[in-house]
């Protein structure tokens, strides 16, 4: 769905380049992440997939069209949202979404619809410009959904959300990916790539520095030990073991057959700090 | 069907916006002060002091003569204070200086008459007959306007001296003194062997009408030029423009529609002002023809140096030396000897050329309909530019 090969690009036309010949490719119905800190090359990538930013060097298809060739038909087949929203303040979240589903040349969803889907279906009246940040975040998060993308463009869908609404956008994400849609996600919540992705891509300075599943990466980077506390003649232990020693791993079985449990926990390593391991660079 | 969607949701964003609410208000207001403060034929603002050292009986005989002609009308016994003050009477004639000094106040009572055009009834200005010499000498000299005394000797000529106030142009005196030295006829017959060139038709606005054209011009058209910049720069800074970016639709239909909507307010507000001033006298598919290409060609220009800017305090600059430059061509409108040939380059020059023929009911159409397509064509020339512009740089 997406095939990026050496894409490099410059906001001065120098050598400082935001992004240094990367190549990476995104299968059709794969969710894609892309993480990495801010200033990394993230929305610079972005920007250049989704036509935002011309492109300079390289070769990126999209959709199945060449980006350099100026076709705006493929929007047809493209949603973005965006980090920022950009909802038209003045106009209504209904009138919005009905605005956009008319610049479309393919059938589109129910602005009512899509409205409930994100929990604005009461206020669908109401000016955007009367919305709280995370309302017109969710109406901006709706709205990339309006064309029924085949390709879809996430860029922090979660930032600045309450948890509530962010586990309602996670399970839109995840429905959307069930019907065969394809989501290229730029985040730099590590937790959230770990939720939704398929496979991640590590970039910091312009330059990917790894693409695998984050199982795979857990596998590769995580310590593969299990922390243990239960509750010996009165008093609490515990215990750390490794799940790949026979010794350490019969002591498991023994400690969990004998005593009572408190907390059982696998120290697989997180994402983000297979991201500090591998590019040497946290998140933020 | 995009274009539609576009510019119905931007009619939308506009009515909900003040932009259009201070078009129309302005436009309003514009026609409450033509209608309430603006007369269309003003009273003539020259005032000049008279004293007849004529007998009584053929001066009664001459007023009434000119009034039954229609070139006076009496209008009342006028109370005038004169102030007191010092100053010198000099005579040109003579080189004899006169030195007056009144510490009092004195208050007069001076016959007023308006002078008249006797073809059009138009009141050309004020004249105050005093029955003192010295009162009306006091009177010019404070007031700082002409004073006049006409002496009849024995023989029954009519001689006649001018007060003025020392720096009028020499043609000025001369032409008083052409006034009395040669007879109406003598001056008519002079005046018709010069060859003189009509500018602008031979119609004629009165005060009010004749600012109609500086409106539509200023207040429609030119202001179109800084209304759609104000509205790109508002999608600019609520990143609208992004997510249109990433829609199939183009660029030059999201300008379109900006223009679209600039030209619906301009209509709404100069038919405002234009309808109820000038009523049936202009030719109004011409007017808004001609209105429609200059509103379209300040407005594309508009969009040209909105995309050269991220906000308005950065185009702030050009926008007021722009709009400054563009209006300069009113001082033509209004100054008939200023008019350097730079000036009429300027667009703003031809269209309120164009707008004042429209009013008087007498356009020179191949003119208008000359302009209208260099404004049409000139348009979209900039409208070009823009999507170019716009295109490479709208979205980042």
């Amino acid at each position: 769905m997406i095939s990026v090969k050496n894409l490099s690009h410059s906001y001065s036309n120098d050598d400082k380049l935001a992004v240094k010949n990367i190549s990476f490719e995104v299968e059709k119905g794969e969710t894609f992440g892309f993480l990495g800190p801010s200033g990394a090359g993230k929305s610079t990538t972005q920007g250049i997939l989704t036509g935002l930013l011309k492109q300079q060097q390289g070769e990126v298809t999209v959709a199945g069209y060449d980006i350099k060739k100026v076709q705006n038909e493929r929007f047809n087949k493209i949603g973005v949202s965006f980090e920022q929203s950009n909802v038209y303040s003045k106009l209504t979240a209904l009138e919005n979404l009905k605005y956009y589903a008319d610049l479309f040349d393919v059938p589109t969803r129910d602005p009512h619809e899509l409205l409930k889907l994100v929990g604005l279906e009461t206020r669908e009246n109401d000016r955007a410009g009367e919305f709280s940040k995370g309302m017109k975040h969710r109406l901006t998060f709706a709205r990339s959904m309006i064309n029924r993308p085949e390709l879809w463009f996430l860029d922090e869908p979660t930032t600045g959300l309450d948890p509530a609404i962010a586990a309602i956008i996670k399970d839109i994400i995840r429905s959307e990916k069930a019907n065969g849609t394809t989501s290229f996600l730029t985040t730099h919540n590590m937790y959230i790539a770990d939720e939704l992705c398929d496979r991640v891509a590590f970039i910091i300075d312009g330059e990917i520095k790894l693409i695998d599943t984050p199982k795979n990466l857990k596998q590769q980077y995580g310590k593969k030990l299990v922390e243990i506390e239960y509750v010996k003649e009165g008093k609490i232990c515990k215990e750390t073991l490794k799940t790949v020693d026979d010794s350490d791993r019969k002591k498991i079985a023994d400690i969990i057959k004998s005593y009572s449990i408190q907390t059982l926990h696998s120290k697989e390593a997180t994402l983000e700090e297979i991201f500090i391991q591998v590019t040497g660079r946290g998140l933020i | 069907m995009k274009i539609v969607s576009t510019y119905v949701k931007e009619m939308k964003i506009a009515f909900r916006g003040f932009y259009v609410y201070i078009e129309i208000f302005v436009a309003i207001i514009a026609l409450i002060i033509l209608l309430v403060a603006v007369k269309e034929n003003p009273e003539g603002k020259s005032e000049e002091y008279l004293y007849n050292d004529i007998p009584s009986e053929i001066l009664q005989d001459l007023y009434e003569k000119d009034i039954e002609k229609g070139s006076i009308r009496f209008i009342e016994d006028t109370e005038l204070t004169i102030k007191p003050g010092v100053f010198t009477v000099l005579n040109k004639d003579t080189g004899f200086e006169e030195t007056f000094e009144y510490k009092e106040e004195k208050t007069v009572i001076a016959k007023t008459y308006q002078k008249l055009n006797t073809d059009t009834g138009e009141v050309k200005g004020k004249a105050y007959v005093l029955e003192n010499e010295e009162d009306m000498i006091r009177l010019s000299n404070s007031t700082g306007k002409v004073g006049a005394t006409t002496t009849m000797d024995a023989s029954g000529n009519f001689s006649f001296k001018y007060y003025l106030q020392g720096y009028e142009t020499k043609r000025y005196s001369d032409v008083l003194y052409l006034l009395h030295t040669f007879s109406e006829d003598d001056i008519k017959a002079a005046m018709d062997q010069q060859t003189t060139r009509k500018i602008g038709g031979s119609g004629r606005l009165n005060n009010r009408e004749a600012v109609v054209p500086i409106f539509i011009a200023f207040s429609g058209a030119l202001m179109s030029f800084f209304i759609i910049m104000s509205y790109v720069f508002l999608d600019k800074s609520q990143g609208v423009i992004k997510a249109f970016a990433v829609t199939p639709s183009s660029v030059w239909k999201y300008l379109l529609s900006k223009i679209l909507v600039m030209l619906t307010t301009v209509l709404i507000s100069s038919s405002i002002v234009v309808i109820p001033i000038m009523k049936l006298k202009p030719n109004y598919l011409l007017l808004f023809l001609f209105l429609i290409a200059s509103t379209f060609l300040f407005s594309c220009f508009g969009l040209l140096i909105a995309s050269f800017f991220d906000n308005i305090s950065k185009a702030f600059g050009v926008l007021y030396l722009t709009m400054i430059g563009l209006m300069l061509p009113a001082f033509s409108y209004y100054i008939s000897s200023f008019d350097p040939l730079w000036i009429r380059f300027l667009p703003t020059y031809p269209i309120l050329e164009g707008f004042k023929g429209i009013m008087k009911g007498q356009a020179d159409v191949p003119y208008i309909l000359t302009y209208t397509l260099v404004f049409l064509v000139g348009g979209g020339i900039l409208l070009a530019l823009a999507n170019f512009r716009f295109e490479k740089s709208l979205t980042v």
